[in-house]
């Protein structure tokens, strides 16, 4: 910046992005001469699209059953919906900011809610390994700066954290970049040595891994042992060890930290989640410590219970148990297993979301909110829990999900000292 | 808010007040001098008044603590938390969810904490989570021990160093600087060994040369809490010698020892452990210029976590059950790992002695403090416990005789220790010695002007009961806890020091950034204000 002219300099604005989990933070945005945004730069095509997302024009801020209406009767409306609902359901949480999580979660308490982030849907059951094991874990800098092998399982950051490689200085002549997948994906292409395992051979392939790097006689197994054998050898031989991942099952997940384990008595070995969210990590972060677990929580009884599977939310919506829902920032519609969605559909739904989307086009109340990243300021984790302050670069008279949060918590408060 | 806490027994060691019968009055949030007889009156005939306790050392907010909530599903499905008009829910168990913490500090008769390990790169996280944790005013350690950018600048440009700590400060609103297993850590992850004495080399430098140049600067910013040193070597046999050579490196300039019975083993490296704590305390008698903490383990459960990632790779060996690992770029390690200390375990029964032989052989109560190095050593709810083993000797040895044989035979706890600790000094240990190790003029006394933070027990010849279940939490002048109840929830402010310092430091730093962090150098300073805010600050400035 300090080769611009003043005049140039006050247009260029330090921004940062929250179009995946990396949440890089070295974007500068180029204002115009209206204060609108002119141009990005070092943002990949996700991170464009991101920003472009929350810059197109944007829905009223609240509607209720897709018509505009004034903020105040949908917060009114809002707060009905749930305050009168017998089994509500709070669930997205990922693509906000750790101070809309941290109010998403005191107003599920306050209605006794079950509370799940969207997180363990999209990004893997991992949570549950880490609860029977624990994990090895490590931020993106100690990757990049210590591995001397970084393996991807079953995950292709090129296409959904397209920054990952070149943060990461990879590919790298003296680093080896491994790749396991199904097929041979973008991230393969750049990749040193890639290994093509089907993905319902994943729990075979890590307990086989295991033995190998344990120097344990494996269990015989069908397929061609040979570039395992090679990829355990050059484990073993390797000073630090790096496996980012994106495994979708508890029992793969449960294989693939069992497996860095071993590795640690031989090497140092990570992994890391290669979370798609940008606040994901920050969804379940906020949910331990307000709760002590870290998805999957009903607070009916009062008092925080979890038990992911039971409570998560396919399964509260899939049993028809959930009467009402709030949606933060997150779009259930598009992701959620078809029984789920359809239940959701089904019930009333209030929606807080900064984007326009499926979910909020179909919500009973939809709010249309200042986007984190780009009108409003906050706290995210990254993929590898780094907390992250996201930077407002534009100007907007749009209240946050943080304050639409807080004012139907209000609402609710002050409902329930009517009623006492 | 003015109310007189009439006619109790009041324990005020920094005044020198030592159980007279008098009033404590207390107007809009300070101690006062008195009040018009008319105003509101807490009835404490029979009662100990005292000033709310201060935990120096604690690990209550953060990523380390928060991985090992996440952790333990089963300790918080045991001990739940209801929500009530006043309360947040929760969860308990040796990690509490932040409101639980909070709470039961409160009930405890606690009033400030000190979260004793923060990497800074995670400011913000630990920063939400004490905006969380209620009741309490809450300050926090920065680790700075195994920070490779500050490594480089202690090699090439120690000058500067004094500054960059003050920059650290600054940019994450801690309060003091902690040192973990100085270059340990850092060695430990290049996956070159771990250090075993303070001239092993790690990145260009000693673990000596680290403690030395930290501690100077932090003694020369007269830092209001000197450096906070978890010693090399931790837990390993033959560790003493290690602490007094870091104690022999300081010499002449401030230091606070964090835990020091987890430093305070004689026996060889990899053979049998004994108790060195008659030598450590003697040592720490006759040099003012040094404190600790102790780091008393109970017998129970506990949740070891530290930044001191190889100690924990050598308990998941032990335990063979859960382990986390989590390696912070530039800063710091971490590792969680769940552990119970069972007294017919000798190294466990001689943990648990070592702790009270220091306690027991202390001849200044100022500088030998209070802890459990909650989880670690086990939860701050068992310090009620912990004080009825100083105070009573009877219980005291009735405990000792169901601890493993062996291992107190290894300590002089049956010789000749009959010292009970009186009320004045449970004062000492629990609030005014570590609010003046921590520079709190504020804190941890009731003289006129002092925060009105007081806790009032009924007088029990049950030093646990007493101490577990206090009348009346006072807290900035309102009453919190009345009858051992909450009654009113208050948020607590967060303490941080003021060190000033030459804002050219930024330029030397910010490229040592850029080569060595994922996170921009203008990103990395906390500048939220709803984290930063309201604070209180506490200057520094060498004492007069």
């Amino acid at each position: 910046m300090r080769s611009h002219d003043a005049a140039d300099a006050s247009r260029h604005r330090a921004a940062t992005c929250g179009g995946c989990g990396l949440v890089c933070d070295d974007i500068t945005a180029v204002l115009d001469e209206h204060g609108g945004l002119e141009r990005l730069d070092r943002t990949c095509p996700l991170g464009h699209a991101w920003f472009a997302e929350r810059l197109a024009p944007a829905p009223p801020v609240a509607r209720i059953d897709g018509r505009e209406a004034e903020l105040d009767a949908a917060v009114d409306e809002a707060a009905a919906i749930l305050a009168t609902a017998r089994a509500p359901l709070v669930y997205g949480l990922g693509r906000t900011t750790c101070e809309a999580q941290r109010a998403a979660v005191a107003l599920a308490e306050a209605i006794g809610a079950t509370i799940d982030p969207a997180g363990p849907l999209l990004d893997g059951a991992s949570g549950l390994a880490y609860q029977a094991r624990g994990a090895s874990t490590a931020t993106l800098g100690e990757v990049r700066d210590r591995a001397e092998i970084v393996v991807v399982w079953r995950a292709d950051p090129v296409v959904t954290h397209p920054r990952l490689l070149e943060r990461l200085r990879l590919p790298h002549p003296t680093r080896t970049l491994v790749v396991v997948d199904g097929r041979r994906t973008a991230t393969a292409e750049r990749a040193d040595a890639f290994l093509e395992i089907p993905a319902e051979r994943d729990v075979e392939t890590l307990w086989t891994l295991r033995a190998l790097v344990r120097e344990a006689p494996p269990a015989p197994s069908g397929a061609s042992q040979q570039p395992l054998d090679d990829l355990a050898a050059r484990l073993r031989a390797c000073r630090n060890v790096a496996i980012l991942h994106h495994v979708r099952g508890h029992v793969e997940a449960l294989g693939l930290h069992a497996l860095v384990r071993d590795l640690c008595s031989v090497t140092h070995a990570v992994t890391v989640t290669l979370r798609h969210e940008a606040n994901a990590a920050g969804a379940e972060d906020v949910l331990a410590w307000q709760t002590g677990y870290p998805a999957a929580v009903s607070f009916a009884g009062g008092h925080p219970r979890s038990s992911p599977g039971e409570l998560s939310a396919p399964a509260v919506l899939d049993r028809g148990e959930a009467d009402a829902a709030l949606v933060v920032a997150s779009d259930p519609l598009e992701h959620l297993p078809a029984v789920a969605a359809e239940r959701l559909r089904a019930i009333p739904v209030v929606s807080i979301d900064a984007g326009d989307t499926a979910t909020a086009r179909a919500a009973r109340i939809a709010f249309t909110t200042g986007a984190p990243g780009v009108h409003r300021p906050g706290v995210v984790h990254r993929l590898d829990g780094v907390p992250i302050g996201l930077r407002a670069v534009l100007e907007s008279d749009r209240p946050g999900d943080e304050e639409v949060l807080a004012a139907i918590a209000g609402r609710i408060a002050r409902r329930g000292g009517d009623a006492a | 808010m003015k109310l007189r806490i009439a006619g109790g027994r009041v324990y005020d060691p920094a005044n020198g007040v030592a159980g007279e019968v008098r009033d404590v009055c207390l107007d809009d949030g300070k101690v006062v001098p008195d009040l018009p007889a008319d105003a509101m009156r807490i009835d404490a005939r029979g009662m100990v008044v005292m000033p709310g306790g201060v935990d120096i050392h604690a690990h209550i907010a953060g990523p380390k603590v928060n991985a090992a909530r996440r952790l333990l599903p089963e300790e918080h499905r045991a001990d739940v938390h209801d929500r009530s008009a006043l309360m947040r829910s929760g969860t308990g168990g040796t990690v509490p969810s932040t409101f639980v913490t909070g709470y039961r500090y409160a009930l405890l008769g606690y009033t400030t904490v000190v979260e004793a390990a923060a990497p800074p790169l995670a400011a913000r996280h630990v920063l939400s989570e004490l905006r969380d944790t209620p009741m309490i005013d809450a300050l926090f350690l920065v680790l700075l021990g195994n920070n490779v950018a500050l490594f480089d600048l202690i090699r090439r440009d120690p000058a500067r160093v004094r500054d960059a700590i003050a920059w650290w400060l600054e940019a994450t609103g801690g309060y003091g600087v902690k040192l973990v297993n100085p270059g340990g850590v850092e060695r430990w992850k290049r996956g070159i060994g771990k250090v075993t004495s303070l001239d092993d080399e790690v990145a260009g430098l000693t673990p000596r040369r680290v403690v030395e140049t930290i501690a100077s600067a932090v003694h020369e910013l007269g830092l209001p809490h000197p450096v906070h040193v978890h010693c090399n070597n931790l837990g390993v046999a033959g560790n003493w010698r290690t602490t007094m050579d870091t104690l022999a490196t300081i010499e002449g300039r401030r230091a606070h020892l964090a835990h020091l019975q987890f430093h305070a083993y004689g026996g060889r490296p990899g053979g049998r452990m004994r108790s060195r704590a008659p030598d450590i305390a003697e040592y720490l008698g006759a040099h003012p210029e040094f404190s600790a903490d102790v780091g008393q383990v109970m017998f129970g459960d506990a949740t070891t976590m530290t930044a001191d990632a190889p100690v924990s790779e050598r308990l998941r060996d032990i335990t063979g059950g859960k382990w986390v690992n989590a390696d912070t770029e530039v800063e710091t390690g971490c590792g969680i790992v769940p552990f119970t200390y069972r007294e017919k375990n000798y190294v466990h029964a001689l943990q648990w002695g070592i702790g009270l032989e220091l306690f027991l052989l202390s001849r200044d109560p100022w500088r030998l403090v209070l802890s459990t190095d909650h989880p670690n050593g086990g939860s701050f709810l068992s310090y009620p416990r912990l004080i009825r083993l100083l105070m009573d000797r009877d219980f005291r040895n009735e405990q000792l005789r169901l601890a493993n044989r062996r291992a107190i035979e290894r300590t002089v706890l049956f010789d000749d220790l009959d010292r009970e600790y009186t009320l004045e000094e449970i004062a000492i240990v629990t609030r005014a010695g570590p609010a003046r190790l921590l520079g709190l003029r504020d804190k941890g006394h009731l003289g006129a002007g002092a925060d009105a933070d007081v806790t009032v027990y009924d007088e029990r010849a049950d030093r646990e009961e007493m101490f577990a279940t206090p009348r009346f939490v006072i807290k900035g002048g309102r009453v919190v806890v009345r009858d051992g109840d909450l009654v009113e929830a208050l948020a607590g402010d967060l303490l941080r020091v003021a060190a000033p310092y030459d804002p050219a430091v930024e330029d030397v730093l910010r490229d040592r950034f850029e080569e060595r962090y994922t996170v921009q150098f203008e990103n990395y300073p906390v500048r939220e204000p709803w984290l930063l805010e309201p604070a209180r600050r506490v200057p520094a400035g060498r004492p007069a």
